[in-house]
């Protein structure tokens, strides 16, 4: 049974529908890498598995259970968590108390406080320091910390290296080698195909709200992942 | 010498006030709400603390607990039921709501407990006083103060150090976000809410000791909430403080100067600071 299982979603703003029909699952221990142009309803789909989007139709089960209808902090508490997109920290939070802001779902599991800094090794010398006074890197270990304290089955990651110098994404991505090592379940939001290839087992390209492209990362090729990204 | 008296009594009254604004700024800064029964609320608490001491006759300071615990539920049940449902970006809702609420509650308090201004006894000790260096100094006013530094020192030490604490100022920076950390922020507003009626009512209870108060007075509590709110500086406990004092101060020196001025040169005072520094004191720097 996979952990969570995706079928036939749509979502809407209101009069706006963003999907239209997406089915997809993720196994145990499995990582998924969604990619697709700005606007195809990636954030949007994350919204939705975990709540924060309640305008939906659509069944999403996680670890067998129907949690379409359930609320975000519900689902939180049964062990999906995010980094959202832009991080979203807590500005008037110290960069510890941010981390400790994911310790609030009450889930225990291997993730502590020592091990998130033994993860993030930056991040100790600035526990006492405002979030928001840190670099973008540096914002985004403290946001995928939060996300880990919060110890989930599943953890969705929004665009992690949106914004970010090459050189500073592939350090949060080698540490995601040690995140997956832990057998959680993750799906990665990325604009960077040639990144999501390499980090994830099974690729979904999304257009307009629409799954256009699927299949393991290895068996994809470039032209056909070009076409379905950009719809041509 | 009466100066300096004034002067001092006026801070210890001022420290009242500064609670009614903090309660007000508290429950404004987590949720974006203005309470505007607020008032009504501290004078509530007043009779509250009246009906129980008809009960149970201890003194009136033991009163501030049990009092406090009501007003924190009644606070939270108020969130939970009406303000609530009124949530959103447009916050002009959230005051009508309690605007109509305040004339409600105001009309009810009418009913049950009559027009006439009341005032709280506290026993013998309101009567003590103590004597420095020539100046007369009353012990109510003093334990006044002190309650008050205590509470302002403990809800501070809340908010900074506990996981509760820590927990509401998250909710107040993004309420979405907290979701996915497993939080129900409605619930959280409903804790916020309970705590800023509590802290106010705490001071709506001492000041029912030294002044009297009636179904119409929460006008004034409101008025002085928001001057506070307004001198100190949003989100500045201290700065709160010492608006409070000011507004204190104000007060007290215009009763010995026109006995019947009543909270006219506060009010002034209050004009003129905003005059001069639109930002209030903590942000006096900063052009509004």
């Amino acid at each position: 049974m996979p952990l969570l299982e995706v079928t036939d979603l749509k979502s809407y703003y209101g009069d706006f529908q963003a999907l239209f029909g997406i089915t997809l699952s993720v196994a145990e221990s499995q990582t998924i890498a969604i990619i697709g142009a700005n606007g195809a309803g990636k954030t949007t789909f994350l919204n939705s598995v975990i709540g924060l989007n309640s305008e939906k139709s659509g069944a999403i089960l996680f670890d067998g259970e129907d949690i379409t209808h359930v609320r975000a902090d519900r689902i939180s508490r049964r062990g999906i968590a995010m980094v959202p997109e832009g991080r979203r920290l807590f500005p008037s939070l110290t960069v510890e108390e941010n981390l400790l802001a994911g310790t609030t779902t009450r889930r225990s599991g291997l993730w502590t406080l020592e091990r998130v800094f033994a993860l993030f090794p930056a991040l100790p010398a600035m526990r006492d320091r405002l979030a928001m006074r840190l670099s973008g890197g540096e914002q985004q270990m403290v946001a995928v910390g939060r996300a880990l304290l919060a110890n989930p089955r599943l953890l969705l990651c929004d665009e992690i290296s949106l914004g970010l110098a090459p050189k500073i994404v592939d350090q949060i991505y080698t540490c995601f080698d040690q995140i997956r090592a832990t057998g959680i379940s993750i799906i990665l939001v990325e604009q960077d195909i040639a990144r999501a290839r390499v980090s994830a087992d099974h690729v979904y390209c999304f257009l307009e709200g629409r799954i256009s492209l699927q299949g393991a990362s290895g068996s994809l090729d470039l032209r056909d992942i070009s076409r379905a990204y950009f719809g041509t | 010498m009466l100066w300096v008296e004034t002067v001092i009594n006026g801070i210890l009254l001022g420290a009242l006030f500064a609670l009614f604004g903090i309660g007000l700024a508290f429950a404004f800064g987590i949720m974006r709400i203005v309470n505007a029964a607020h008032g009504e609320m501290i004078v509530l608490s007043a009779y509250v603390a009246a009906m129980l001491l008809q009960g149970i006759h201890v003194n009136a300071f033991v009163m501030i607990v049990p009092v406090a615990a009501i007003m924190f539920v009644l606070g939270y049940v108020l969130q939970a039921v009406i303000l609530n449902r009124v949530l959103g970006n447009d916050p002009i809702p959230a005051l009508m709501v309690t605007f109509g609420l305040s004339i409600i509650l105001r009309n009810l308090m009418l009913e049950f407990f009559g027009a006439d201004p009341r005032s709280i006894n506290a026993g013998p000790i309101q009567l003590l006083g103590i004597n420095v260096f020539g100046i007369s100094i009353g012990v109510l006013p003093l334990l006044v103060l002190a309650i008050v530094v205590v509470l302002l020192v403990v809800f501070r030490r809340f908010i900074r150090v506990s996981g509760l604490g820590r927990t509401l100022r998250a909710t107040a920076d993004d309420f979405q976000i907290v979701q996915i950390f497993g939080v129900n922020y409605r619930r959280m507003y409903c804790i916020a809410m309970g705590i800023a009626v509590a802290l106010s009512s705490v001071a709506g209870l001492m000041i029912a000791m030294r002044t009297t108060y009636s179904p119409f007075t929460g006008v004034d509590r409101l008025l002085l909430a928001f001057e506070v709110v307004i001198i100190g500086g949003l989100g500045s406990l201290w700065w709160m403080l010492l608006g409070g004092f000011i507004l204190g101060i104000a007060e007290l020196v215009s009763l010995q100067i026109n006995p019947n001025a009543g909270l006219l040169y506060a009010h002034l005072v209050f004009f003129v600071v905003l005059m001069v520094m639109p930002s209030g004191l903590s942000n006096w720097r900063r052009v509004a």
